[in-house]
């Protein structure tokens, strides 16, 4: 009897706490979150009506596509009156939001709730991704490593592996090096009335798919991860100036254009879910891209593979098949500055409440894929079994590397986005061309500022939070 | 007398008041801010960046940058496509829509419906005939064997896809003026022209088109003005791409100001743009004059 009188006090204890901490405290609190219309976000919007019942506060939550959302974002912050409390952040945004002062500073909530939202289970990476010049602007809503997706039916099939190690010399497996990565994208990239694992092609099939778009910079969010798995950096550590025209990235502009051949004829319009749609139809072998999209892969309601479940994932290849950092980012939420102090409590209420580590499993529990980031859900066998992803997600965070973050980012995305659009479509001759005016022009802009300050600007000071 | 005058006045103020007041808080004052902005540094997403009076540094940075040259570059091109084709088209549809046959009503009705919509769906309605997987264009012209065109992710195509979708709005406009136009040119000419023997096209070059010429010039001139701002269907298109092949003008300015944040320059490009129209309009009206003085 008494384990069972224990069990129901503990259980009284644990229900009163969580009316304590809610118990309709923000009755009358309206809050207007700026977002995405992706995963990160898609999943939490239907259910926010749960978060009014507990709090009282009201939540509405306006989605809109990734391009332009960042220069909505930007209009919101410089706005005296705020209409947004909440807002949807990429962390590479952290720099122009946290620069401007748009964000409110989460550190010391998150300490003080440290034990409420399990921080120790958070992966680091995934903070650190939020962070700047120490302090944590955004937290995270979903955890992204950039990784390779692959049609683990065809790579399988014994037909084609044949073919393969015939014409390459090597097995037919997932690619270490970039070199192996367009080996096997030049392999499947087959005409209609060729035969694929043993069936004759309809249409044309593309053996790989990747974001060549100039719209909101696509590209760079491929092309920055391909020259970070060669090694190369954003920024030259003496100078603060642009750094993304050296050896790396040279590299990486060669990887993509050799890659043009083996891509779909509209590649120069490939945006990131054009791209991810490819995969998602099954129509490309491979292709290589962040997380929160690699989720659809395992949703029969978001993505039609041939045989839904089969496709394959592992990590990044690199220049010469050594590891290197994995390219990491995180898709968060953060409050407005500009907000009321009574905003900004429930909107912290909201994030912990939306983000925790019940909330995330019970995504996973309930079929919607979701981008984690809490290490106990990635090393969940059971759930490892579900979603293969999340076994790459916490074996490659292990030795991870965050992606750009500063005040001139969003210059950055735009001009190299047309630099290397320019580039891949031809107009540009060469790859230096290409980089050299980028950074050119970004250090153009940067030149205006102190050496000083544009060396503070690339220091990734770590967050207070892990002090 | 001077009573009336006064009362008359003060109607008059009263009637003007709400038109004026709306015209400064919507033209003129935007414009003169914008002047103010465009000899400041102005950057909206960094307000770390110090905002002061920079002389005229930010028309330098537009009037040097090889960016906007491109985009003015384009711009022409894209006018003098689309500008002749719709003269030659629209032309060619009013002389057919004025000819007394069955069901030309119902044409001239139904080939005004594209100038109706806005120019944001009709981006979106050629985006749809465009896109290059599941585009219906390409796919109807596999019918005929035709290889799927990248309409709008080729450099090749993608400022004539933008030309075909703007021809296709507004090449109606130009039909719309020249059909009211050869419905009131006088007959007397036509009948003189007859009968000293002309055949159909002598009397349409020599008679005709002379008699439409004031009114063609100035459907071109309202349509090259139109041209010139030319922003909506490009950006649901290409937004500029691939590459720069499709960044025109007002793209340009809308990536200083809203991309870049630079409002200062974006308010100069602005400014150039303008003084770009307006000798534009300066020169079409002095040849105008020339015209009717000869």
């Amino acid at each position: 009897m008494r384990p069972f009188v224990l069990a129901g006090f503990a259980a009284t204890i644990s229900v009163a706490g969580m009316t304590a901490v809610h118990a309709k405290d923000y009755e009358g609190v309206e809050l207007k979150m700026l977002a995405i219309g992706d995963t990160s976000v898609t999943r939490l919007a239907p259910i926010v009506g749960e978060f009014e019942e507990l709090t009282g506060a009201k939540v509405q939550i306006d989605m809109f596509p990734y391009p332009g959302l960042i220069d909505k974002i930007v209009i919101e912050a410089s706005a005296n009156r705020p209409s947004y409390q909440l807002m949807w952040v990429d962390s590479p945004w952290v720099g122009v939001l946290g620069e401007s002062g748009a964000l409110e500073d989460l550190t010391d909530w998150v300490k003080r709730d440290a034990d409420e939202i399990h921080l120790d289970d958070i992966v680091p990476i995934q903070l650190q991704e939020n962070t700047w010049q120490g302090r944590l602007l955004a937290f995270p809503a979903s955890g992204m490593i950039w990784h390779q997706n692959y049609r683990k039916d065809l790579y399988e099939h014994p037909d084609e592996q044949a073919a393969f190690l015939e014409r390459y010399g090597y097995d037919l497996a997932p690619a270490t090096t970039w070199d192996q990565y367009i080996d096997i994208a030049e392999f499947f990239t087959r005409a209609a009335g060729e035969t694929l694992a043993g069936e004759t092609l309809e249409k044309d099939f593309y053996g790989n798919a990747q974001a060549y778009s100039r719209v909101a910079g696509a590209i760079t969010h491929d092309f920055f991860p391909i020259m970070r798995s060669f090694g190369g950096q954003y920024w030259d550590p003496e100078t603060g100036l642009c750094a993304m025209d050296g050896e790396a990235a040279l590299a990486a502009a060669d990887v993509m254009k050799r890659l043009v051949a083996s891509n779909p004829p509209d590649y120069l319009g490939l945006m990131w879910d054009i791209r991810t749609g490819y995969m998602e139809r099954g129509e490309v072998a491979q292709s290589s891209y962040w997380s929160v999209r690699t989720v659809r892969l395992t949703n029969p309601d978001e993505a039609v593979l041939p045989t839904i479940g089969e496709a394959g994932y592992a990590p990044s290849p690199t220049g010469d098949g050594s590891p290197q950092p994995t390219m990491t980012g995180a898709l968060s939420f953060g409050i407005n500055s500009k907000a009321s102090d009574r905003e900004k409590e429930a909107a912290w209420e909201f994030i912990k409440w939306g983000t925790s580590r019940d909330m995330m499993r019970r995504f996973a529990e309930e079929g919607s894929g979701v981008s984690q980031f809490h290490k106990s859900i990635l090393a969940d066998p059971a759930l490892q079994e579900k979603y293969p992803y999340y076994q790459v997600l916490l074996e490659t965070q292990e030795n991870a590397q965050r992606r750009i973050f500063h005040p001139f980012y969003a210059d950055v995305e735009e001009v190299f986005g047309v630099e290397l659009n320019k580039f891949m479509a031809g107009e540009t001759e060469t790859a230096r061309e290409a980089l050299t005016n980028g950074c050119t022009k970004i250090n153009t802009r940067l030149k205006v500022f102190p050496e000083e300050l544009r060396l503070r600007w690339i220091n990734d000071a770590p967050a207070a939070i892990f002090q | 007398m001077a009573y009336i005058r006064k009362r008359n006045r003060r109607i008059f103020m009263t009637f003007l008041l709400p038109a004026m007041l709306v015209l400064f808080l919507t033209t003129i004052y935007p414009m003169l801010y914008a002047g103010y902005l465009s000899f400041r540094s102005y950057d909206l997403a960094k307000p770390f960046v110090p905002r002061m009076f920079v002389g005229w540094a930010n028309y330098q940075q537009v009037l040097t940058s090889g960016d906007f040259l491109n985009a003015l570059s384009i711009t022409f091109q894209l006018m003098v496509i689309t500008l002749s084709i719709q003269l030659v088209v629209g032309v060619g549809l009013a002389l057919l829509v004025t000819q007394r046959l069955p069901g030309m009503g119902v044409a001239r009705t139904l080939l005004l419906i594209p100038m109706m919509i806005s120019p944001v769906i009709v981006g979106l309605v050629w985006l749809f005939l465009y896109f290059p997987e599941l585009g219906y264009l390409n796919y109807f012209l596999s019918f005929v064997g035709i290889d799927p065109i990248p309409w709008i992710t080729s450099p090749n195509w993608a400022l004539w896809a933008i030309a075909i979708a703007d021809i296709w709005q507004w090449t109606p406009f130009i039909m719309m003026g020249t059909a009211a136009a050869l419905t009131s040119l006088s007959p007397e000419p036509y009948e003189a022209a007859r009968i000293d023997g002309n055949t159909r096209w002598q009397v349409f070059r020599h008679v005709t088109l002379p008699q439409l010429k004031p009114v063609l010039v100035s459907l071109l001139f309202l349509r090259a003005i139109d041209a010139f701002k030319i922003y909506d269907i490009i950006f649901v298109l290409t937004k500029g791409g691939p590459g720069d092949s499709t960044e025109v003008l007002s793209l340009y300015i809308y990536r200083q100001s809203f991309t870049f944040w630079q409002m200062g320059v974006g308010a100069a490009a602005s400014f150039v743009s303008l003084i770009i129209i307006v000798v534009l309009i300066t020169l079409f009206f002095k040849s105008l004059n020339r015209d009717q003085t000869a």
